[in-house]
């Protein structure tokens, strides 16, 4: 039974290649059944061990190769897209709140260019911000397909509440309205509620397109 | 055989059509796919599974075991309402795809020079 144990043998490696993936034993036993059925059309060849196992590695491909496909798999999981998306949104708010310090402090005046420069271009901005929530849905879309909804909607929910959290805290003046001059004008005010209303939409619209993309 | 660049990308659309057609096992979606395509069209099998895992984890697809007389338990996946979407979608967007590359690949016949 030299095939049998050409097969014992080609998914020994297999396991072997996969070390800790977390679904090894469900994947080697995919490939036992898919070889199975392949013996079980090539049984009466008559090879060696080593024709039997170049045949298994030319139609399934080498042991190594079929795990790097695997471990490739696990790259991109709901968790690490949930907390990159949230941490970037953070990043956003932290960075926008030690700019704010820094130029309330008044102490560099690189800061002051920098927060002046800012503060002329908040439509500019906000667009970017907006491109973020779509890029946010696009690669949840992308990656996770129709199961991303639920995903899309917790990494949204979440995600979300820094800017409400700002918006209310500015709108009952916990924070004073002068933390944010020039850009509080009612115009600027009007805008921010509709782009936050907006988010959604850009990210159910954006995970449309990237689930499209997903297959 | 055709360039494998060609197929790359369009293995998860041809497993989805399959499996609207009826479920199937792995080895039996390689062999139907060898048939159909009169042996032009080989997915390398080591790939297959990756793909229909990932199939199965975007929410097209789902499996089920399958007891057998003779042998093992075979694992068959079937299309789910998502699948039969994106299937529709992207059938569409291959066809398209595939006039518009006839129209330019045959330009030159209309060519009065």
């Amino acid at each position: 039974m030299i095939h049998l144990e050409a097969k014992e043998h080609y998914l020994q490696q297999l396991k072997k290649e996969l070390k800790k993936h977390p679904q090894r034993e469900s994947i080697v036993q995919d490939y036992d059944a898919h070889l199975y059925e392949l013996l079980a059309e090539k049984e009466d060849e008559k090879k060696t061990a080593e024709e039997w196992h170049l045949l298994f590695s030319e139609v399934i491909g080498h042991p190594k190769e079929v795990a790097s496909m695997w471990k490739e798999e696990l790259s991109v999981t709901p968790n690490k897209t949930f907390y990159l998306f949230l941490l970037m949104n953070a990043a956003f708010f932290v960075a926008g709140s030690l700019l704010t310090f820094a130029h309330l402090l008044n102490e560099y005046t690189w800061i002051q260019t920098v927060w002046r420069s800012l503060t002329s271009i908040p439509f500019i901005i906000m667009m970017l911000y907006m491109g973020f929530w779509g890029f946010l849905g696009y690669e949840i879309g992308k990656s996770f397909g129709a199961r991303g909804r639920s995903l899309l909607k917790k990494t949204f929910l979440i995600s979300v509440l820094p800017n409400l959290g700002l918006m209310l805290l500015v709108l009952f003046r916990i924070i004073p309205h002068e933390w944010f001059q020039p850009l509080l004008s009612t115009t600027f005010i009007m805008l921010c509620i509709a782009a936050t209303i907006l988010l959604y939409p850009i990210c159910w619209i954006a995970f449309r397109w990237g689930k499209k993309q997903s297959l | 055989m055709f360039n494998r660049e060609l197929l790359k990308g369009s293995t998860s659309l041809i497993v989805l059509q399959l499996l609207a057609e009826r479920d199937m096992y792995g080895y039996e979606l390689v062999k139907e796919l060898e048939k159909r395509s009169d042996q032009h069209l080989q997915v390398k099998e080591g790939t297959l599974y990756p793909a229909l895992h990932k199939l199965e984890k975007q929410e097209y697809i789902e499996c089920y075991w399958q007891e057998q007389a003779k042998g093992p338990a075979r694992k068959y996946y079937r299309i789910i309402e998502e699948g039969i979407q994106m299937l529709k979608e992207k059938t569409s967007e291959w066809e398209q795809f595939v006039q518009v590359i006839n129209k330019v690949m045959r330009g030159t016949e209309h060519d009065p020079s």
